[in-house]
């Protein structure tokens, strides 16, 4: 049985672990509740300033003590900005935890939000919007997140030029100030530690009590259908995206097994309808997207102009027969595919720890490994195929990028 | 952690490092070929004879494999370099013996023509996907400079023209040689079973026929030349610096592996704290590839066109300042313990394992366990770094640029 470690701090603060036995490494994961779309609406991209500057020097360390004390630990970490959090993680040997604590909770509380090096953070996050363009397959995602949730929860967590140039030191220190409060921080940990001290040790760090006021939000849906954007590529780059309900609304299991059918392995329809089958393209591959509230299933495909319209199409084909019926053996495998990813993931400390976290803040509680085997092993083909039935998937956004514009049957 | 080791008849070699508390066991077929074995007119043949592999044998369609594999839950796939193909898959320990005979079957596949020239469709597809994708652009196009005509700077992927004139035959012939018993490896790690292991691969494999696999290893330095291609539809301005590094046979790998990280490690390396931390680049980074008889060190550094001069000063002149006066014992520790994290957190799974252990046999005929790897890097002195700064002179590189820029 997998074991589950929880203590909540007195301000509210959830602190999650699980351990894993034998291995020597321990990793854990902060989500921070400055998400792009949690945050002011003329500050897109403020995530990502936030997400370097934090590292420009914190306690009484400037910026090159810190990475130097990171780095010394053998400490490797890592920033990422969804619509819901900024996340914070890291991953070390077990001997380092307590050092390591202690840094990250200085990066979290009391970063120094210098102004120099400010303009030093918002100048990366610029270069690497601009750097956006060189890279189509990871902008038509972005762009595709933007047509399909409804504003703010598509924002571009890149950031957009002008309001990244809007942005001060002053603006951008407010929002850390009103957004990092530890009441609303989710920590998890996993691999080699010991709960009691890690308690111990977060108490001390983040035992402020302060009063949270969120920024409002009110979701809007502005996207539109079919989006196309001009480039000189080789190919064109192709995002879908449909609409499914949220993890917390029940069938989460049949919709992760839709998708494992679509695009889970070789074997899986797409793979073998757009590439084994016709010679469409070289990648191509669905996806499950969930925040709280919004979910979809998101495709990419990228393919020579020629061929365009033929692989949206059958692509769209595709999702549109899945409700038509689910072999036993295709369930089967996308059944044996979803375990072993767990299996596989449970000996992560890293994709462990995010894990959890990500499970609390979802669904309000955190499922053990033999929960999430029981519920893939008990599915059968007529539960995803009555769940489809019952959530259509009605209309696709699509968007794309390259040389030739392409048409949308849907 | 036990290692195990033998050799069938036909000369394959099958080795394997048992974990009986793993969760997971890993098996691949590590094959001495790439894109350094292929002469120019079968151009891209490793790469597509890669994707070939999963099209099937005289039993076993296509879609067959696809599902056999499913069917296990395996995590399974390919990748081909400049001398190395591997097929790889991880699964739950309950599956390690169907998925290692499956790949024991695959070995022999029929290479079907139909097969061959609707799967070229898919070739060609995937030249075009990475040539809108610079940092790929200029890192290929970076190693082909360097390497001039020595058989390390061949393309992997080959050409639209190279693939459009490779015939299934020539294919075919290519496999018959590259693929013969004693250019293989199979190897294993986790959780498994190898006396198991070993009956399945002796039933298998050992009726196929060993067969000469030569490889040319002349030594190389790199030519050092400059060449800077003009793309409009760029924004960006993409660098790759190569300079030569020691091999895999070279005891010295250890110490090259940690100038890498000294010089180009995504944080607190000399590159991070010149351009990144400044903001002149977005990305920088530096590492050692030790090679089959050679090595090199690879630089990409991705930036604002407008910057690429200074940039290039600045590099200079960091490199200048490591040939005078060397890297600190700080340095050294810091990038020691960045190092063993690393190994430490992919070792505990055996799929991050399993790529070490078979190229160590590979390369080197021998077993690395963690423990001696650990050592390994930690008994590399200031002295050794030093001593391989004076002999490799990372600064003076050959220079590849792909952007917007028109530059001298």
């Amino acid at each position: 049985m997998s074991k589950l470690d929880f203590y909540k701090l007195k301000n509210g603060m959830v602190l999650l672990g699980e351990p894993i036995d034998h291995v020597q490494s321990v990793s854990f994961h902060f989500l921070l509740p400055a998400g792009a779309a949690l945050l002011p609406n003329d500050c897109c991209g403020a995530g990502a300033v936030i997400g370097d500057w934090l590292f420009r020097g914190a306690g009484n360390r400037n910026s090159r003590q810190l990475i130097e004390a990171i780095d010394s630990l053998g400490i490797h970490w890592n920033t990422g900005v969804s619509a819901e959090h900024l996340s914070i993680s890291a991953s070390m040997e077990a001997d380092s935890l307590r050092p390591a604590l202690e840094l990250f909770a200085d990066i979290i509380l009391r970063p120094t939000m210098a102004p120099d090096q400010f303009e030093l953070s918002r100048q990366l996050a610029v270069n690497e919007l601009q750097g956006l363009d060189d890279d189509p397959r990871d902008k038509v995602m972005i762009a595709l997140k933007e047509q399909f949730f409804p504003d703010p929860y598509g924002r571009s967590t890149m950031g957009e030029l002008t309001q990244l140039r809007g942005l001060t030191p002053e603006k951008t220190a407010a929002i850390i100030k009103q957004c990092f409060h530890p009441s609303q921080m989710i920590f998890a940990i996993s691999g080699k530690y010991d709960f009691d001290a890690v308690c111990r040790q977060m108490e001390q760090f983040f035992n402020g009590d302060t009063s949270y006021e969120p920024f409002v939000i009110n979701p809007e849906y502005k996207g539109q259908s079919y989006v196309h954007y001009p480039s000189g590529g080789a190919q064109v780059h192709i995002g879908l995206m449909t609409a499914i309900p949220p993890i917390n609304q029940g069938c989460y299991y049949e919709l992760m097994a839709a998708v494992s059918v679509l695009s889970g392995s070789m074997s899986s329809r797409l793979f073998t309808e757009v590439r084994e089958k016709r010679g469409l393209c070289y990648a191509v591959g669905a996806r499950y997207r969930s925040t709280k509230d919004y979910a979809g299933i998101s495709c990419y495909a990228g393919t020579t102009p020629d061929k365009a319209q033929e692989t949206l199409d059958v692509i769209i084909e595709q999702f549109n027969q899945l409700k038509n019926g689910i072999a036993e053996d295709e369930m089967q495998r996308a059944q044996v595919g979803l375990k072993t990813s767990l299996i596989m993931q449970c000996e992560s400390t890293a994709s462990r720890a995010a894990g959890i976290a990500g499970d609390h803040y979802l669904l309000g509680r955190v499922r053990g490994i033999e929960e999430i085997r029981d519920k893939i092993a008990n599915l059968k083909p007529a539960d995803v195929e009555k769940t489809l039935q019952k959530h259509p998937f009605e209309k696709y956004t699509v968007v794309t990028i390259g040389p030739k514009e392409i048409i949308s049957n849907q | 952690m036990e290692f195990k080791h033998r050799q069938l008849d036909n000369g394959l070699t099958i080795i394997g490092e048992v974990n009986p508390l793993a969760q997971s066991a890993s098996v691949g077929f590590f094959v001495r070929t790439g894109a350094r074995d292929e002469t120019s007119a079968v151009s891209g043949v490793s790469h597509f004879l890669e994707h070939m592999m999963f099209k099937g044998t005289d039993t076993l369609s296509a879609l067959e494999v696809n599902e056999s594999f499913d069917r296990l839950g395996a995590k399974f796939n390919a990748f081909t370099s400049e001398e190395n193909t591997v097929y790889y898959a991880a699964v739950l320990p309950e599956y390690l013996e169907q998925a290692s005979e499956l790949w024991m079957q695959l070995m022999r596949p029929s290479l079907r023509d139909d097969d061959f020239n609707m799967e070229k469709n898919v070739i060609l597809e995937e030249i075009a996907m990475y040539k809108d994708l610079p940092q790929f652009e200029a890192m290929d196009q970076g190693r082909a400079l360097h390497f001039g005509q020595h058989p390390c700077g061949n393309s992997v992927l080959g050409t639209n023209e190279s693939i459009a004139a490779l015939s299934a035959e020539q294919m075919r012939d290519y496999f018959s040689h590259r693929y013969a018993p004693n250019n293989l490896v199979l190897a294993c790690c986790g959780n498994f079973d190898f006396e198991g292991l070993c009956h399945s691969a002796n039933n298998k494999c050992s009726g196929w026929k060993s067969a000469e696999a030569p490889r040319i290893l002349s030594p190389f330095n790199g030519t050092f030349e400059k060449k800077n291609v003009q793309n409009g539809n760029l924004v960006r301005q993409h660098l790759c610096l190569l300079s030569p590094s020691v091999s895999m046979q070279d005891s010295r790998r250890y110490a090259a592996s940690l100038l890498g990280t000294i010089i180009g490690d995504d944080t607190g390396s000399r590159y991070y704290w010149a351009l990144v931390d400044p903001a002149l680049a977005e990305t920088a980074g530096m590492q050692c590839e030790s090679m089959d008889g050679a090595g090199v060190f690879y630089s990409y550094i991705c930036c604002n066109p407008d910057n690429t001069e200074k940039i290039l000063e600045i590099i200079n002149a960091l490199f200048q300042d490591i040939q005078n006066s060397g890297i600190s014992q700080a340095e050294l520790d810091t990038a020691r313990n960045k190092t063993l994290s690393a190994m430490t957190l992919r070792c505990e799974q055996p799929m991050g394992r399993l790529v070490n252990l078979g190229f160590n046999w590979v390369y080197n005929k021998n077993y690395r366990s963690v423990a001696q790897e650990v050592d390994g890097i930690k008994s590399v002195t200031l002295n050794d770094i030093s001593e391989l700064i004076e002999d490799l002179k990372p600064g003076k590189f050959t220079q590849f640029s792909l952007g917007p820029r028109e530059l001298a």
